[in-house]
């Protein structure tokens, strides 16, 4: 049997929308105190360190990536140049350099030509 | 505003993953956000400042314990967080009594742009208070997970231990209970008759 006297169901359920709205705060201190001890627990950032296997210690040795790419740059040049050589050397190679090549088989120079 | 909004839209458990892997960020945004939901829970819990405030810090320090072996899908920050806040403060009260809880509600200041109202407010949250430290501690805890922090009651069931039948009761019992211990008082509470 209810009580008369007893708070009523809406006035309950409107004190309880008050309590969710009026949400007690922490002091400044505790939420200084509650970070300082979250970044206290954390564990430490996990830090990977390169393996150095013995590629990266032979590109270090001729001075690491820069020098590489310079290389790598020289070899296609050389290589391009020996595929597609420029008309002004063409003409540098004269007769005198012909009887060097005397020993190898001279007739396929002329077959050719 | 973007960066912020982005930050709050990460989920508990995605910031203490972070948290987990060294992310200071993580660790200060946890903070934040966990920081006053456990302090408010506790202190409707306990009714005392001073053991809300202990009762907070340990709460969190078991939280960060716990981070790296967390598993992710398995259990909710927040229903782990109300287990752990509600059995330190059901621990705190065996061994201690809490007394008449006034110090719960901050004082209005006199004066100040609607001081009637906030006085009402306040008289209202502290016989609130006073009506909740009154009831058995798991009552209480049952009512201020349905009632104030808004949980259902499988979440309840979940982080008391017990079946959902049982929550229906508890709360209906302590809500008898409140309505009893602020018998008489609706006048001076502001909810007069019309």
């Amino acid at each position: 049997m209810r009580n008369t006297d007893e708070l009523p169901d809406d006035a309950l359920e409107a004190l309880f929308a008050v309590a969710r709205t009026e949400v007690p705060l922490p002091s400044g201190a505790l939420m200084d105190r509650l970070r300082d001890t979250a970044l206290a627990e954390q564990p430490r950032p996990v830090v990977r360190r390169a393996r150095r296997g013995p590629v990266s210690a032979l590109i270090e040795a001729i001075g690491g990536w820069p020098a590489l790419a310079g290389l790598a740059t020289a070899g296609v040049m050389g290589l391009w140049i020996g595929a597609n050589p420029p008309q002004a050397l063409t003409g540098l190679l004269v007769a005198s350099d012909l009887t060097a090549l005397a020993p190898y088989d001279l007739s396929l120079l002329d077959e050719e030509g | 505003m973007m960066a912020f909004d982005a930050e709050n839209a990460e989920t508990d458990e995605a910031l203490l993953a972070a948290y987990a892997t060294g992310d200071a960020r993580a660790a200060r945004m946890l903070t934040l956000r966990l920081g006053p939901r456990v302090f408010g829970h506790a202190l409707r819990l306990t009714g005392n400042r001073t053991d809300a405030e202990d009762i907070t810090q340990e709460a969190l320090l078991r939280l960060w314990r716990a981070a790296p072996d967390w598993r992710t899908g398995e259990a909710k920050v927040s229903t782990w967080l109300y287990r752990v806040t509600g059995n330190l403060c059901i621990d705190r009260a065996r061994a201690r009594r809490p007394n008449v809880a006034l110090d719960a509600i901050a004082e209005p200041e006199d004066g100040a742009p609607g001081a009637d109202d906030r006085m009402q407010e306040a008289t209202r949250m502290a016989a609130l208070q006073v009506a909740l430290t009154s009831l058995p501690d798991r009552q209480r805890q049952a009512v201020v997970l349905r009632h104030i922090e808004g949980l259902s009651n499988p979440e309840i069931a979940g982080i008391m231990d017990m079946s959902v039948e049982a929550v229906e009761s508890l709360t209906a019992r302590g809500k008898r209970a409140l309505a009893l211990a602020l018998a008489g008082r609706r006048e001076e509470l502001g909810y007069a008759e019309h």
